[in-house]
């Protein structure tokens, strides 16, 4: 039965389609799956349309909701147009040129060193600039100005896997690939919710589970769609993931499952892990980490049998006091089951950011380029000879990790402080507490491409910087693998792209003239693929065009190979001076501020698909920020009975920090102890959370702490409340 | 054509298998014979006069689903707001879910839809200007917004709420199946993005690599049965009994009591309070449908008190004849004549493009909205002829004349009045709307032409009467019984249709419930009211007190029936629930849409939500340029040629559409 009118009208689409007249190459600048993009650019230069590059290895051709908007970001509200300054925090901006910015920034970084010492300063960075950015401030940072407090934001999303990585094996770098998941018999998650964050891996698993199924377990106390689509999913108790792993290896040393030929071949420290493990029974296990013992029994054979099996986490393990433990405990029982370094079995942290890792092995942060570190005089010397600068310019041992930093700040040892790409008003920890911190603050300077990241209200200088693909260089995603960003426009008004502010801001130090800053990026990957050469990150087989042609490339890369490598250690040789990896006894000590009488209830927070950190892009988006464009808060539907607490109804939440205000979405995902907030609103869970900082990582533990619930009575007041929270 | 790509991965196409010959209606899958001539024609998509070679160009395509699968992620949703180029408030594609169980054992079920490209289009059947087509070309039911006259009921009929109106532009636009990527092999959009292994599309019927299902039903989807809508889907994962929605509607979906069979639609229990959840609420009376409330009761009152005026001498009842009474009846006759104009202005306002109403004719054959607005048309002809008649301006002609043509007139007007009504309640009996889709419906708007005529005609006559010092006892005697019976009937209807909604259960029942809770205290003393009315007309007519006392009690009496019948509409409308899709915690929820609006979070434009319901400026804006657009064409044209080139266009429409 047809309906066709007699009369065809021409069919009329929308869409911007036939408007493109050049598809640009460039890599996403959200999440670390670093999926290719080609963004479609109209006649006037405008990029119009985006879409996944269909032979790119990572993602081939699919795109999560981000990514198909991410063109939208170069007309998105908020952007810094021009250099701002002021001379007291409760003034307002004046316009000023880059000139006069710089100027009085480095006048301050100086008078602020001389004064008060040269660690006095400090720097914090991000993950999502480009490497060639990060390598070049790191340059900056350690061989100019020469802070030895200068860090990025990863501490608050990858280091306590940095940290894992480098106890366990001698070295960061994530050994698996996303093909592992084609190899695998077993795979297991803990505290990832790859549907959600990232969708694309979650894609590339789903297709390996089409071709061939093997069992899927989720670690994770919140019922994720993860969870539920999980052939097993192990609600545990927050906090207590060292205790699970501890007991999933003594039962897989208990019942002689392990791989001991690999153990004797590639690992140290064997008896002291077996003589703690020991203690974990699962009986003794069950009662702390929520799981009982015949699912630790039944999941301990299943992982330990299975012919190649995987482990992959993210901020569930990362973001908590035993983050670093948690990830040393993932490595440990796949070195104890011969799963490191071959096809399907490996230990792969997903990472958060789209170049986390680029600042993980290339910024300096933690140490030197290259995955160099200060502690050892060799390094110090190489580099110190390569930049044409004085060894004794670096210090002998890393500063502070960036959740160090603010306390130094509030206590008066940093004065000054100078923010790149982060929004620590949002991010961090007890946002009251930082408040507090930033008004300690002498001179504190805010680099980001939008004017609104609300940072900027206690910064004295603002420069506006390009964003994603007005930029050239490099990114590496979870798998080391290195992707373009091409420069497919221009830096919006007078921002600038951060490689020349940096190179800017060296010229006015003394330093800063005697090393060479090259100005293109590619000159910049030079030098990075000089310095990388022979050694464990090696990356001097790529270049620019080699990495776009092959749509990204994975480190190590000899420089004549032809391909990059998928995977590490797959020869057993690690990073230790013995070359073995080492198992490390981890005791449990539950030091997580757990619910009580007066705070009843676990706080736990994550993303959401659709945005990305503090929303300074996603909330822009109309596309993107429509499916959650408030806060709101997951609370379990039978605890809200009890309280009186209604669907969509706001209420007040309490923590021995501080209150927040949030709209209600009641479901039985959470557990009746549990509320679940996403972390992307400003004035929202971080006014809640404690963020206890990992010993090793110093990563703060976001996932646990404890809050009160209280009803509101004045809906319409609260709903006044939540609006004047937050300005997009 | 469609760009396709040197690197367009193998996923991106719609795979060429074999197909069957029916669908699981019966219906061919071939869209039209091998030898039609509608085969081999360019689309013409943007003036791409290029020809697909699609070899399965005319078979009935579809979506398929994975329930199973989906991950909730909205590449899908966003895919298509990309391609289509939507703006934050609108999408063609939506994803929304439902769940059930108890933590641990929680399932959510996430549920992406968009259009259906039904076998029955609901949508093509019930649009006036037939902006609708479905296409021989893959059985793609297209709307063309630039036909499109932005009354809406597209949106009210279709079950799976995918056409989307645009208020602040005052159209409808709805998925397009992509037909451009079609053409070229490509899947559409939003199933070439989807990351879960869940949105897949081909020939209907044709299951997808790796799966075993093609059901016609899950929970939260309504019943195929409204329109045969071409998706299939597989669900194998056991749900728990009951799932639930986390929008505003108040659904929740239910196995039968053994926990067997489909997901049936049921209302959401609520915990009852002390006064049983009964609430006021006579703000949210108010919608974008008051106009409707208005027009349609002014057009019931005018049908009926016309009816009784010109039965009334036939019948011999001489006290409401204009012989009797000339000034009173052509006061009368001019007041109804005012207020159908005003009617008609009301419900032509609400048309997102009201200077297009001339199109509410083209679709005559199968759209009740165009039979309405024909026999209203009609009717409005006839009794405005009538009223002239009656009038005496044309007393330069011969009485016998004017007298018998206003019988005639009068007579067809007297036949059209009721047709109208009748046609009026047919635009509410939808399937997807299980509360307007009742026969109380035809007894409510009977009911009230009857009683609003009568009320009509009794205020007009005792006034008079009482004005000139006279009796008007008899008049309300002889209208009463009619009013009587009118307020009788609606009441009888009401309750049958409570019963029945009960008794339905699903989106009808759950209605209901809301109108006994969150308007709880409205709706009962809205029914106090009619069986006070009821009984207060019995004992006035009986007692048949006069004067200026008899005066009073009738015109309280007359405003306490006027308020029943406005709150009783206002409620019909307010209250219905679509059989639609269940939206999510924001998007796709009325209730967090009024939130957005009532607390300015909408103001925002990345909220996703329009911050009026109401953009009156805008649409006289449209309306003025567009009229003035048209005018310069017909200048350029040359008045004559203009005019008369767009009548026999016009006139052409009308014939195809019978």
């Amino acid at each position: 039965m047809l309906f066709t009118r007699p009369i065809k009208n021409e069919i009329k689409l929308p869409g911007k389609q036939e408007e493109v007249v050049d598809w640009k190459y460039t890599t996403c600048g959200y999440c670390s799956t670093g999926c290719s993009i080609e963004v479609g650019v109209n006649k006037k230069g405008e990029g119009i349309k985006a879409r996944g590059v269909g032979d790119a290895d990572v993602n081939q051709g699919k795109l999560c909701l981000k990514g198909i908007f991410e063109h939208e970001l170069f007309t998105s509200a908020g952007r810094g147009t021009v250099p701002l300054m002021r001379d007291k925090i409760f003034e307002d901006y004046k316009e000023t040129t880059w000139d006069a910015a710089f100027d009085k920034t480095a006048a301050e970084i100086e008078r602020i060193q001389q004064q008060y010492g040269r660690d006095s300063f400090a720097i914090v960075s991000t993950g999502q600039i480009l490497t060639e950015e990060f390598y070049t401030l790191g340059k900056l940072a350690r061989g100019v100005i020469g802070t030895n407090n200068y860090d990025g934001n990863t501490t608050l999303c990858m280091a306590s896997a940095v940290s894992g990585y480098k106890r366990s094996f001698g070295s960061d770098g994530p050994p698996g690939c996303y093909d592992d998941f084609s190899h695998t018999d077993c795979l297991m998650a803990f505290g990832s919710n790859l549907p959600e964050q990232h969708p694309v891996i979650y894609w590339r698993l789903k297709q390996a589970l089409e071709k061939k199924k093997f069992p899927l377990i989720v670690v994770d106390p919140r019922v994720t769609m993860f969870a539920q689509f999980a052939d097993m999913h192990l609600p545990i108790t927050p906090g207590t993931d060292v205790v699970l792993l501890n007991s999933l290896a003594h039962v897989i040393l208990d019942e002689g499952l392990e791989d001991r030929a690999y153990m004797e071949a590639h690992t140290s420290n064997i008896e002291a892990f077996e003589k703690l493990v020991e203690k974990y029974n699962p009986v003794m296990a069950a009662k702390q980490c929520g799981i009982d013992e015949d699912t630790i029994r039944n999941v301990a054979r299943l992982y330990a049998k299975a012919d190649a099996a995987m482990s992959i986490w993210t901020m569930g393990i990362n973001q908590s006091t035993h983050g670093s433990d948690g990830v040393v405990g993932i490595n440990s029982l796949n070195l104890i089951t011969g799963n490191i370094g071959k096809k399907g079995g490996t230990s792969l942290s997903i990472t958060g950011q789209c170049n986390a890792m680029g600042t993980r092995e290339w910024s300096s942060c933690s140490g030197l380029p290259g995955y160099r570190a200060l502690e050892k005089e060799q390094d110090r010397e190489d580099i110190a000879k390569f930049w044409g600068i004085d060894p004794e310019f670096f210090p002998k041992k890393r500063g502070l990790f960036q959740t160090d930093i603010f306390p130094a700040i509030e206590t008066g040892q940093i004065k000054g402080l100078w923010i790149i790409a982060t929004n620590p008003m949002t991010s961090m920890p007890n946002t009251a507490r930082i408040r507090k911190t930033f008004e300690n603050l002498e001179f504190c300077v805010v680099q980001d491409s939008y004017r609104d990241v609300e940072t900027t209200e206690y910064a004295h200088v603002y420069f506006p910087a390009g964003l994603w693909a007005e930029k050239e260089g490099c990114m590496t995603n979870t798998e080391r693998r290195v992707n373009f960003i091409s420069n497919v426009l221009p830096p919006h008004a007078e921002s600038k792209p951060d490689l020349w502010i940096f190179n800017q801001m060296a010229k006015r130090f003394a330093n800063g003239n005697k090393i060479e800053f090259p100005e293109s990026a590619s000159a910049v990957f030079d030098e990075m693929r000089e310095l990388s050469k022979g050694r464990f990150l090696d990356i001097s087989g790529m270049s620019h065009e080699k990495i776009e042609k092959n749509r990204g490339l994975q480190w190590p890369m000899k420089e004549e190979a032809e391909q990059g490598s998928a995977r590490l250690y797959e020869d057993g040789v690690f990073n230790y001076p013995d070359k073995r990896a080492k198992l490390i006894p981890l005791d449990f000590i539950d030091n997580n501020e757990v619910p009580d009488e007066k705070y009843p209830f676990w706080l736990n927070s994550g993303r959401v698909v659709e945005h990305f950190h503090t929303r300074t892009r996603t909330g822009k988006i109309g596309n993107l920020n429509k499916f959650s464009p408030t806060p709101y808060m997951e609370m379990n539907s039978d605890a809200a009975a009890e309280l009186g607490i209604t669907h969509m109804s706001y209420v007040r939440l309490a923590s021995r920090r501080g209150d927040a205000v949030v709209l209600v979405q009641l479901t039985q995902r959470v557990p009746r102890n549990m509320v679940f907030i996403p972390f992307h609103f400003h004035e929202c869970v971080n006014r809640l959370s404690l963020g206890l900082l990992d010993p090793h990582s110093r990563q703060p533990a976001f996932k646990q702490c404890a809050v009160r619930i209280e009803m509101v009575s004045k809906q319409e007041a609260a709903a006044i409340t939540n609006k004047s929270n937050r300005a997009f | 054509m469609f760009e396709v790509r040197k690197d367009e991965p193998g996923y991106a196409f719609i795979p060429d298998v074999e197909t069957a010959e029916k669908n699981q209606w019966g219906t061919n899958i071939a869209t039209v014979a091998e030898d039609d001539a509608a085969r081999g024609k360019s689309l013409n998509i943007n003036g791409d006069q290029g020809i697909s070679e699609n070899p399965n160009r005319y078979k009935q395509h579809g979506f398929h689903f994975t329930a199973d699968n989906c991950i909730g992620c909205h590449a899908c949703e966003a895919a298509c707001s990309e391609k289509n180029d939507l703006p934050a408030h609108l999408s063609f594609r939506s994803v929304g879910y439902i769940e059930g169980g108890s933590y641990p054992a929680y399932q959510r079920l996430n549920i992406s839809m968009a259009c259906n490209h039904c076998d029955d289009p609901v949508c093509l059947k019930g649009c006036p200007t037939r902006a609708y087509s479905k296409y021989a070309e893959y059985g793609a039911v297209l709307q063309d917004p630039d036909t499109c006259f932005g009354c809406g009921y597209c949106t009210w009929v279709c079950p799976y709420n995918a056409p989307q109106l645009d208020l602040s532009k005052g159209e409808v636009s709805k998925c397009n199946m992509c037909v451009d990527r079609l053409e070229v092999g490509l899947k559409p959009a939003c199933a070439a993005a989807c990351l879960g292994g869940a949105l897949d599309f081909g020939v209907i019927e044709t299951k997808p690599e790796n799966r075993e299902q093609a059901k016609v039903q899950i929970p939260g989807f309504p019943d195929p049965a409204i329109t045969n809508p071409n998706i299939r889907f597989q669900q194998t994962r056991s749900l728990p009994r009951e799932m639930t929605r986390t929008d505003s509607q108040p659904l929740r979906y239910q196995r039968d009591e053994q926990g067997q069979g489909e997901y049936k639609s049921k209302p959401v229990i609520k915990p009852k309070h002390k006064n049983g959840n009964k609430e006021w609420n006579f703000s949210k009376l108010s919608s974008r449908e008051n106009p409707l409330v208005i027009f349609t009761l002014i057009s019931q009152a005018v049908v009926g008190a016309f009816s009784i005026l010109y039965l009334a001498p036939l019948l011999g009842i001489t006290e409401l004849s204009s012989a009797s009474n000339p000034k009173t009846v052509l006061s009368l006759l001019v007041f109804m004549f005012t207020i159908q104009v005003v009617g008609l202005a009301m419900s032509t306002l609400h048309l997102g493009k009201p200077h297009r109403f001339y199109r509410a004719f083209n679709n005559l054959k199968y759209s009740p909205v165009g039979r309405e607005v024909a026999s209203l048309a009609v009717f409005f002809s006839l009794f405005s002829v009538y009223v002239v008649l009656e009038s005496g301006l044309l007393s330069f002609l011969p009485a016998t004349v004017v007298s018998t043509a206003s019988n005639i007139v009068g007579l067809l007007a007297l036949v059209m009045g009721p047709i109208f009504i009748y046609a009026m309640h047919k635009i509410y009996r939808i399937k997807a709307r299980p509360f307007w889709n009742h026969w109380q419906v035809l007894t409510t708007f009977f009911g009230n032409t009857l009683a609003l005529g009568a009320l009509l005609v009794a205020v007009a006559f005792s006034l008079s009467l009482a004005l000139q010092a006279e009796s008007f006892g008899p008049v309300i005697s002889l209208l009463a019984p009619i009013l009587f019976i009118g307020l009788l009937i609606e009441g009888y209807g009401l309750y049958q249709h409570k019963k029945d909604l009960e008794k339905s259960g699903g989106e009808g029942a759950a209605a209901q419930l809301v109108q006994e809770s969150t308007f709880g205290k409205t709706y009962q003393a809205r029914n106090m009211a009619l069986i006070s009315a009821i009984i207060l007309v019995g004992i006035l007519s009986i007692t048949a007190i006069d004067g200026y006392i008899g005066v009073f009690a009738w015109l309280a009496l007359s405003a306490f029936i006027i308020a029943t019948a406005v709150i009783g509409r206002a409620l019909f409308y307010v209250l219905v629930i679509p059989t639609t899709m269940p939206g999510a915690f924001f998007w796709k929820n009325a209730g967090f849409q009024d939130h957005a609006r009532e607390s300015g979070l909408a103001d925002m434009q990345q909220v996703g939500v329009l911050p009026k319901t109401d953009y009156h400026h805008e649409l006289m804006a449209r309306a003025k340029n567009d009229i003035a657009e048209e005018i310069n064409k017909i200048k350029q044209e040359g008045f004559i040629k203009g005019i008369s080139s767009r009548l026999v266009k016009r006139i052409v429409t009308i014939k195809q559409g019978l």
